[in-house]
């Protein structure tokens, strides 16, 4: 035993000690610090979004430059409202995982899935996108009717929309959820399931793109029922966190958010611009063609304008009976503890749905 | 000085502050994203893995149809499709590749194909596994058996190339050995060791392409479980399912080790 030992037994507790000050540095570097401050350097924001028709218009933003991806670079409406929006385009899962750890400052998220990380990050909901018309669908080989469906198992992604479609509509069917099992499996693993004749997948409930795959690629396959017959339930959207948006320019942030999805939704409107806009989308969206993607845009209907968002959140069918009855889907599946508060236009509840935005773009016209 | 022997209690006092620095590092995370958000649950602290705990070990179902715990399910579920899988992809590599070793016209129309299919993940060819075997047990079995196979039964077939020598089989030969006899005597006995050394090697792999599996098609096991409670960041559960990955490695790998001293003795020496 030797001074030598103890040498390196301090170096090895260095090591350690000397992993603190870099780690403390990640929040700031993954752009969700607050370094703004008063200087003209605008304030960074990071904006999580996935494959999926009307978030894939922020990756169109980028290439087109209304945005730009990368931190400390600014895109056209950046330099507007001088914020500095960093674009993640990560899978879904990875993004509900981002802003739960307030990696992200605000996602692109469905109305249900925001109930669970809002029970733990207060959330606030600038931006209705779409809404699911069909997007979601129950597809079946061998199976034609849902009398036939009846103790065969569906298979999709548990706790997901695609169950809560699943269940919603059984019941507004007047029919019994528990006569029609339903069990896990990856939405796209259930499409090439069924695409493939697995003799143990005979149902599967899943979203777009695989809907549409599914029905032309397994000529064998029907469609049972899909989310056309619950519209306005199942929403896409833009969430922020309530702590971001307090935060210096995080007003601006979301107001550039909104200004951005509009600015794209004028030139899909724009007969000049909309198919090469749609055509952009498709690129962004599973590499779909333009065809496919007249076809997405029906089934996943955008609210285009700011009247169209404010006309959903205002409506009374969507406050007092969708999101509560949402809420109760999620606490029965488990997927929150104990339901978040939901309000409209009230600071203090954890889901907040806020149509600030929304009104300051439609007066902005 | 390079490899300088170091006391055993040194090594045991070294091995512990390993643990409780690692038990730091992790307790100076999760104050930190509690500075970010006061009910994170990503980085969890105590409290909140005594809720995970009670969540996972609490009873599912209903009281006229009660059924096991999360945990209890997820465990029989994985363990059953590891043990499975993993028995069936040795035995099938050992025999294999003690085949290939022993005989020039086996190894020559195997090896290629052998070698080519050892590179690919088997993750990576999940709808063709839908076709052949469907997307039950059947499937999670033969993913973590193939999975391992090859690679394996490569490895089992090199090590009779290069360990067991020309001389030993002729001498067994001169002897008056029968082919089955050298196969076991001089074939078998030869490569049990390094035979053993691989299982262990392949413990790892075997648990990634199974859980990789479970996460896509799985509805119970631990794979279902990590993707669920990550999916909604219930991070105190998924750590502990992970912990329980872990251990089951290092038992798995001690067992192996321990086997290997029992059976061949000579191999240490």
């Amino acid at each position: 035993m030797t001074k030598k030992h103890w040498i390196f037994v301090c170096l090895f507790g260095a090591a350690f000690a000397g992993c603190e000050p870099s780690n403390k540095s990640t929040p700031n570097s993954t752009g969700s610090g607050t370094a703004g401050t008063s200087s003209a350097k605008p304030a960074t924001f990071t904006l999580a979004w996935s494959e999926y028709p009307s978030w894939s218009v922020f990756g169109v933003a980028d290439e087109i430059g209304l945005l730009n991806k990368e931190a400390g670079k600014l895109g056209e409406l950046e330099k507007k409202w001088n914020v500095d929006i960093v674009l993640k385009g990560v899978d879904y899962d990875t993004c509900l995982q981002m802003y739960g750890s307030n990696t992200a400052d605000a996602v692109c998220i469905t109305n249900m899935d925001t109930l669970g990380p809002a029970t733990d990050r207060a959330s606030v909901a600038i931006l209705p996108t779409s809404t699911s018309v069909g997007a979601d669908a129950c597809i079946a080989v061998g199976v034609n009717d849902l009398e036939g469906l009846k103790g065969k198992t569906t298979r999709g992604l548990e706790r997901s929309v695609s169950q809560y479609a699943f269940e919603r509509i059984l019941i507004k069917k007047g029919l019994n959820p528990k006569d029609y099992p339903f069990s896990n499996m990856d939405p796209g693993a259930a499409a090439s399931a069924l695409q493939t004749g697995d003799s143990n997948v005979q149902s599967i409930m899943v979203w777009n793109p695989f809907v549409m795959q599914t029905l032309r690629d397994q000529p064998k396959s029907k469609k049972l029922f899909d989310s056309s017959e619950i519209p306005e339930e199942i929403i896409d959207m833009v969430v922020v966190g309530k702590d971001s948006l307090a935060k210096e320019g995080g007003k601006a942030f979301a107001s550039c958010i909104v200004e951005t999805f509009y600015a794209i939704n004028q030139r899909m409107a724009d007969p000049k611009t909309a198919d090469k806009t749609l055509v952009a989308i498709g690129a962004n969206f599973s590499s779909l063609g333009l065809e496919d993607m007249k076809q997405v845009v029906q089934q996943t209907r955008f609210y285009k304008s700011p009247e169209e968002a404010l006309k959903l959140l205002s409506s009374e069918e969507f406050r007092t009976k969708t999101m509560p009855a949402v809420a109760e889907f999620c606490v029965e599946h488990k997927i929150v503890e104990k339901k978040p508060s939901i309000g409209f236009d009230s600071a203090d509840s954890q889901v907040n749905f806020d149509t600030s935005f929304l009104q300051a773009a439609t007066s902005g016209k | 000085m390079i490899r300088r022997p170091i006391p055993r209690w040194l090594v045991v006092l070294l091995g512990i502050l390993g643990v409780f620095s690692l038990l730091a590092v992790y307790g100076g995370l999760s104050y930190r994203q509690s500075l970010v958000n006061e009910k994170q649950k990503v980085i969890p602290g105590l409290q909140a893995f005594g809720d995970g705990v009670t969540r996972m070990t609490a009873p599912q179902g209903s009281e006229e149809t009660p059924k096991p715990s999360m945990l209890v399910t997820d465990l029989r579920a994985t363990y059953w499709r590891l043990f499975l899988g993993t028995g069936l992809g040795v035995v099938l590599s050992v025999v294999v590749g003690i085949a290939m070793g022993a005989y020039r016209w086996i190894a020559a129309p195997l090896a290629p194909i052998i070698s080519f299919l050892a590179k690919i993940p088997p993750t990576a060819m999940l709808p063709i596994y839908f076709v052949l075997v469907g997307s039950d047990q059947t499937m999670f079995t033969t993913m973590v058996a193939l999975g391992i196979f090859f690679t394996m039964a490569q490895s089992v077939y090199q090590s009779i190339v290069n360990d067991v020598k020309d001389e030993a089989i002729d001498k067994a030969y001169t002897l008056g050995a029968s082919d089955p006899e050298i196969v076991y005597e001089v074939i078998w006995k030869q490569v049990l060791p390094p035979i053993l050394d691989n299982i262990r090697l392949q413990i790892g792999p075997a648990m990634i392409f199974l859980l990789a599996a479970e996460m896509l098609v799985g509805a119970e096991g631990m794979g279902y479980r990590i993707r669920m409670e990550s999916r909604v960041l219930n991070m105190s559960i998924v750590y502990i399912y992970l912990c329980i990955l872990g251990f089951t490695g290092l038992i798995g790998d001690w067992c192996l080790l321990w086997l290997r001293k029992k059976l061949c003795p000579w191999y240490d020496r």
